[in-house]
């Protein structure tokens, strides 16, 4: 199977490059995954080692292209003359008519479909504050990502500012510039109001990952799981383990999708999140959407810790912390009979998935992409904002998220659903096409839509946008414009 | 001056609140044990807004002995807040307030709201606002010709509450550590 860079997206703690976390990794192989016993010790410093290598190649790497992105021309230029077009002074023209018509810069410019790439660098993948200058790096992998894998043009735009305040300013300063904002690596709860005020101040797309993307992607794989294992949604008892942004919306998307609220418990790291903690007047204050959870949910007051939560339950959503042991397996066996468990942390899944399902898992879902059933991130936000583009939409409300968990779940379906296929594997692309279109007719629905087609024509579109970048990727690779890579012997002509 | 006191045929509001799942009533001796953590945490509060507010560790028992003094003082009021329906007989909140004389202005009498505290489950469906009003046609009824509210200023949350309500600054309280 083809492995990808994108397998590791999903960033609910440190990801597989993080140094320290390879000090911390158990006696535990990613090969042992059928295996109920533990492999012998040499396997978990072999894959301390095989990531070390990786992060030192990966360093290597940026610094031989320095850069993952780049400005190239969509338009012929044949000669210097063509610039009379494309520049001065036929462009004014075209400045003239987006003058009269604002609109019309979605026709003339690129703006249809180009985003940004927004981050304050104040929480990137599991490092914390690195800062803007060390957060680009990452962004460009974002933005490839949304090329390769989505067909959008985005530019990677790390910002210096130290205010949730500074941040809105600067995105709505920012947007004539672009058809919608990706909001990457910010803090928690300060990601909440930036989403939330953008979302209401902006008249195109706004869209943090790292709530959504990963809620989505998570609500997927759980209807799947739900469907397996004969549950129902208004009958589930769930206990989610983290409350930071990725939960915290997972929490309310399912409340928003039929789950009872009084049937979801919460725990953070002081335990189960209920009404009458003492630290609830504090979080109103520094956390409203934390402390909205908090009185919303956890019906029959549970009080204590995870194990009290967990008894009983139907579902585990752990997006907490890459330590193994966080979630134990005698607190799975007592679940309710068939329980789902998702151990979401990277790079260290919450409970490995082989002694999950030895404590009785019906099935599992991780992070990772070398387990089955990854929850990714990258199965939604490319479809999400080809969708949400190509339909022009002015905003992303939840009932669009909701859509295209709901269309990611079912292309799954439609292959099968069993315990090792949850969700579609980064090699199942075919089914992003349908969850831009799913995503695409929600808005039209919705009447937030700027350009009205079909769903069929929204998933041609979708497919021939999303077609487009592999083919120049290989393109410029086979005709040697795009360097081979300089510490492979054989340079590979197709990187599939 | 005009003197606002109410009709006589307007007796005391409601004690229950319209849509407010909480009501209030004069709070009883009885009534300690329930009431004294909900102003340590109210306190502990005011501490996160102001390193001024430190709370002291003797607190609890402060606590207990203000409101033991309060609860018999003509001069004081304290009141219990508590749910309904399976919460009837839980306190769920606890009012301090005071009448203080003002020997230079009028209206004369001020009636002070020290501090007002409900359990974050029952702060919705206006029954912040219920206490309130319930307190302040309390203080009305002791001859209160005016109503005052002390919170942290830093407290952005209540300031934005009590103007709702038709509050605002009237004297600064400014402090520096010595």
């Amino acid at each position: 199977m083809g492995r990808f860079a994108f397998d590791q997206t999903v960033k609910m703690g440190p990801v597989v490059l993080d140094p320290p976390m390879v000090e911390a990794r158990p006696p535990r192989s990613r090969k042992s995954v059928p295996l109920p016993s533990p492999p012998p010790e040499e396997t978990a410093e072999s894959e301390a080692d095989q990531t070390a290598a990786l992060s030192a190649r990966a360093v290597r790497l940026a610094e031989y292209y320095r850069g993952k992105v780049e400005t190239v021309a969509k338009v012929p230029v044949r000669s210097l003359r063509d610039f009379s077009l494309w520049y001065t002074p036929g462009i004014a023209a075209v400045s003239q008519e987006i003058r009269r018509d604002p609109a019309r810069a979605f026709d003339l410019t690129g703006r249809w479909n180009t985003i940004a790439v927004l981050t304050d660098g104040s929480r990137v993948l599991g490092l914390g504050n690195v800062g803007p200058q060390a957060a680009l790096p990452v962004m460009e992998g974002k933005a490839l990502l949304f090329k390769y894998l989505g067909g959008v043009d985005a530019v990677p735009l790390p910002v210096d500012v130290s205010t949730p305040e500074a941040l809105i300013e600067t995105a709505l300063r920012i947007a004539p510039a672009f058809g919608g904002i990706n909001l990457e690596d910010i803090a928690s709860p300060k990601c909440f109001q930036v989403l939330e005020e953008l979302q209401r101040k902006l008249p195109i797309p706004v869209w943090h990952d790292d709530q959504l993307g990963t809620a989505a992607a998570t609500l997927a794989g759980l209807v799947n799981a739900l469907e397996l294992t004969g549950r129902t949604l208004s009958s589930t008892r769930t206990v989610l383990l983290g409350a930071g942004a990725a939960n915290l919306v997972t929490a309310r998307l399912l409340i928003r999708l039929g789950h009872e609220p009084h049937q979801l418990t919460v725990v953070d790291h002081h335990g189960v999140l209920h009404a009458e903690r003492e630290d609830l007047d504090e979080m109103q204050l520094r956390n409203r959407w934390k402390y909205r959870i908090a009185l919303e949910t956890n019906g029959g007051g549970r009080k204590g810790n995870l194990s009290d939560a967990m008894a009983d339950a139907d579902v585990i959503l752990a997006a907490s912390t890459p330590v193994p042991g966080t979630i134990r397996p005698e607190w799975v066996r007592s679940m309710a009979p068939h329980p789902i468990v998702f151990a979401l942390a990277n790079p260290l899944p919450e409970i490995w998935p082989a002694d999950a399902r030895a404590a009785g898992a019906a099935v599992v879902a991780t992070g990772r992409g070398d387990f089955p059933n990854q929850v990714n991130n990258s199965l939604i936000f490319p479809c999400v904002f080809r969708g949400v583009l190509d339909a022009r939409a002015r905003s992303i409300p939840d009932e669009i998220v909701i859509a295209a968990a709901q269309e990611l779940a079912r292309c799954t379906a439609t292959r099968g659903i069993t315990d090792q296929h949850l969700l579609p594997t980064m090699d199942e692309r075919e089914v992003f096409p349908h969850v831009a279109a799913a995503v695409a007719e929600s808005a039209v629905r919705l009447g937030i839509a700027r350009v009205r087609a079909t769903r069929e024509e929204f998933y041609e579109r979708a497919r021939t946008l999303m077609a487009r970048p592999a083919a120049l990727t290989e393109a410029l690779q086979r005709s040697g414009l795009v360097d081979p890579m300089p510490d492979e012997p054989v340079p590979r002509r197709n990187p599939r | 001056m005009k003197r606002s006191t109410p009709p006589a045929s307007e007796s005391r509001p409601d004690s229950r609140a319209p849509g407010a799942p909480i009501h209030a009533r004069p709070a009883l001796e009885s009534d300690l044990p329930a009431l004294i953590p909900l102003i340590v945490r109210l306190k502990r509060l005011n501490e996160e807004f102001d390193p001024m507010l430190k709370v002291r560790p003797d607190v609890e028992a402060q606590a207990e002995a203000v409101l033991r003094a309060e609860i018999k003082n003509p001069k004081c009021l304290v009141i219990a807040a508590e749910g309904t329906g399976p919460d009837k007989d839980k306190v769920i909140g606890v009012v301090r307030a005071a009448i203080r004389e003002r020997p230079f202005y009028m209206p004369e009498a001020e009636g002070v709201i020290l501090d007002i505290y409900l359990l974050p489950l029952y702060r919705r469906h206006g029954a912040g606002q219920y206490l309130v009003e319930h307190t302040i046609a309390h203080l009305k009824e002791r001859g209160a010709g005016i109503v005052t509210v002390e919170f942290p200023a830093q407290n952005e949350i209540a300031g934005r509450f009590y103007a709702k309500l038709g509050f605002r600054p009237i004297t600064a309280h400014h402090a520096r550590i010595l």
